[in-house]
């Protein structure tokens, strides 16, 4: 190569340096579940519109599964080399586990800076006002509802013209059901979560609001109070009864499948189903009403991303949160996270699906909520309740057996 | 001062051995013993210190965790139907293939698969076979007339257990197939001929020449069958997670459940030490005795 060609090679390469845009002075390091395609298209997307408008910020994004994420951040919490924003989880569960150890930071004046309060639907806030000494932790990025999913085709062959308003209208229709030759429900009892649903439904059904949050909050004796025995009498009412059997060896996508194929009338899912639905060809045959607790409150639970305790550029974290949650941002990527926004001041117009509107309305306008078991109790006492649930459902132990024994676990607890 | 030949042949043998010691060291005892030490530790995983415990650890495993009996039994039960039935199907299965038979390259290949497919493909290649509805296991019985013998496989805890070892069994059988079939290649084709020649039929062969000759192969096959059923996790995670009601439930699985779901270290390692103790309970008095067997004979 020749002395000129060196010099133009050398020129070029300095032009190009030149050229660059200048190196991001904040870098923001965001660790979440693995989403759908869809899902983490849309927040790459996020993010790189984020940075196109935040020059001096980069933001790196790690996604992993749901079991290492957890496994990942329980390393990273100690180790100062974790993540400045985290996905988890809301309220006291999973989320409120990482909260109490100290891993997230307090939000509150971010909330008032940032004016959040005024932003989210009602039921999205819930969960991040559950935490000690009314400390705000967590930004909503999905809610989640669930619900009864039913087979229209097959209500009408049982001679039911309209969902159940009440919890004895659904007991009614389940007998319907049943006497036309038609299970009522399915569940998959291998994953244990999925038959869970049906137990936290019905303790709200016979306990109430009041005492079945002090239950789920362990303040209340499972042993002695007799709504609890009654929950699990009805769970073995509904599993020996209306279920269709068998279905312990299940896991829940093979419920699902046989929901599809019409095999049993109801299905409890959440609003993520609409999707599965949708993709299955059996939208148009499918309704949707709550499970009639009578108590007016949604089975809920909500994801947030909590800003890490020790990250260093916490007012970027929550500029880049303010950022991703504003209604424009919400707008853009209406239905590629979930049916509903976590935003008050959403457009749903280009969402024509019935049930998506239906959860639109229900997660808009609701103001109070209960959570899946699995988010409320502390997981060893998941694992105990999952085990009481099963041996009921499969008949090895009795109702008030199962009462008992989930005092005894509680009282026998080391922390 | 000059090192002599023992002094230079020992410091080249530490030298070779080293790295391999050091990285025995730090991945094998270095967890071996902080496992023990955890087992008398409270520690959440989140909190930067473990307290100590005490024995706490094993009081509440042996006295009021609710699933370690279970768990317990349940691994003695997979242990015992471990060392007799995989060794024994891949046994006769060398014995077959050792002789000379059309494709027999092709059969030992596909019998010894399932070892190298990963255990929680197996556990959801088996999950579907044995979907109460739509599986294979349940319409083959269907066809065959036997619709009385239809189970819901995986989800009727008397059954579970089973269900989820016959596909242990689909896995491992291969593996002690081939250590068999290796031993088989030490068995003198001259001393079965003799056997032949003397009268011997083949059930004598097969007891006073071949199960002699295949004696170190056997304790291979055994110790280390029971070594892998004392550590099953995989394959029931995969296929029950340990359900239903935990009648699945295992030791290995409830240390890794209690550690990493639960995120009680200390309980998962004292679970995890009990382990250790019943492998070596069950595996060093069978070496010791085997050891005496060989002497004997030899």
């Amino acid at each position: 190569m020749s002395g000129r060609k060196i010099l133009l090679v050398a020129a070029s390469l300095v032009a190009c340096w030149l050229a660059a845009p200048a190196r991001a002075e904040t870098t923001l390091k965001v660790w979440t579940i693995s989403w759908d395609p869809v899902a983490m298209a849309g927040f790459k997307q996020m993010i790189a519109e984020y940075e196109a408008s935040h020059p001096a910020v980069r933001v790196i994004e790690e996604a992993r599964g749901t079991d290492e994420h957890k496994a990942a951040m329980r390393v990273a919490i100690n180790s100062g080399a974790g993540p400045d924003i985290y996905y988890m989880w809301g309220g006291l569960g999973l989320g409120g586990e990482f909260v109490l150890a100290g891993a997230s930071a307090p939000l509150d004046a971010y909330y008032a800076k940032y004016k959040w309060d005024g932003r989210f639907v009602p039921s999205a806030l819930l969960d991040t006002r559950r935490y000690k000494g009314g400390q705000r932790h967590g930004v909503p990025f999905l809610i989640r509802g669930e619900g009864l999913y039913y087979n229209k085709a097959l209500f009408q062959r049982a001679g039911i013209s309209a969902p159940p308003a009440s919890y004895d209208a659904l007991l009614a229709d389940a007998a319907k059901l049943k006497a036309a030759g038609i299970p009522a429900i399915i569940f998959g009892g291998s994953v244990n979560w999925h038959l869970m649903r049906l137990m936290d439904v019905l303790l709200e059904t016979k306990c109430g609001a009041a005492t079945h949050d002090a239950l789920m909050m362990m303040k209340a004796d499972w042993s002695s109070t007799p709504c609890a025995a009654a929950s699990f009498a009805e769970l073995k009412r509904w599993t020996d009864d209306y279920t269709l059997k068998p279905f312990m060896g299940l896991a829940d996508d093979q419920a699902q499948g046989l929901f599809y194929a019409g095999r049993a009338a109801m299905i409890l899912e959440g609003d993520w189903f609409v999707h599965m639905l949708d993709a299955h060809g059996v939208l148009d045959n499918t309704g949707l009403f709550l499970f009639p607790t009578g108590t007016g409150r949604l089975y809920f639970f909500s994801e947030d991303f909590y800003i890490s305790a020790r990250s260093p550029s916490k007012d970027q974290a929550a500029d880049f949160l303010d950022f991703i949650t504003s209604p424009a941002e919400q707008q853009k990527h209406l239905g590629q996270f979930a049916t509903t926004s976590v935003d008050k001041d959403i457009n749903y117009a280009s969402m024509n699906s019935p049930l998506d509107r239906q959860w639109q309305a229900i997660l808009a306008h609701s103001t109070q909520t209960f959570v899946n078991g699995d988010q409320a109790f502390p997981v060893d006492v998941t694992t105990e309740y999952w085990r009481l649930i099963n041996a009921v459902a499969s008949d090895t132990m009795q109702p008030a057996q199962a009462a008992a024994g989930m005092q005894t676990f509680i009282a026998n607890r080391k922390r | 001062m000059t090192i002599g030949f023992a002094g230079r042949r020992q410091r080249g043998l530490l030298i070779l051995l080293g790295p391999a010691l050091l990285i025995y060291a730090i991945f094998a005892i270095g967890p071996f013993l902080d496992v023990i030490r955890l087992s008398f530790m409270h520690w959440d995983g989140l909190s930067p210190h473990a307290r100590p415990a005490g024995l706490d650890n094993y009081r509440a495993i042996l006295a009021r965790d609710p699933v370690f009996w279970t768990a317990f039994s349940n691994s003695l039960i997979w242990t015992a139907l471990s060392v007799a039935i995989p060794p024994l199907i891949g046994f006769a299965l060398a014995l077959a293939l050792d002789q000379r038979l059309p494709g027999r390259g092709l059969l030992r290949a596909l019998f010894y698969m399932p070892v190298i497919i990963a255990p929680i493909a197996v556990a959801t290649i088996w999950r579907w076979m044995y979907d109460p509805f739509f599986g294979i296991v349940n319409a083959t019985l269907t066809d065959l007339h036997l619709s009385g013998l239809i189970q819901d496989w995986l989800g009727n805890r008397r059954v579970a257990l089973y269900a989820v070892f016959v596909a242990y069994v689909w896995q491992t059988v291969g593996f002690s197939m081939v250590l068999f079939l290796a031993g088989l290649q030490n068995v003198s084709p001259t001393l079965l001929e003799a056997a032949r020649l003397d009268g011997a039929r083949r059930a004598q062969s097969l007891r006073y020449v071949i199960l002699p000759t295949l004696r170190p192969t056997i304790t291979i096959v055994v110790v280390l069958s029971l070594i892998n059923s004392f550590r099953t996790f995989d394959i029931i995670y995969g296929m029950t997670h340990g359900g239903p009601v935990q009648s699945t439930q295992v030791l290995a699985l409830w240390a890794f459940w209690q550690s990493m779901q639960l995120h009680d270290f200390g309980t998962g390692s004292a679970i995890a030490v009990v382990l250790l103790l019943l492998t070596a309970l069950v595996v060093i008095p069978y070496l010791r005795w085997t050891r005496r067997a060989e002497e004997r004979w030899s």
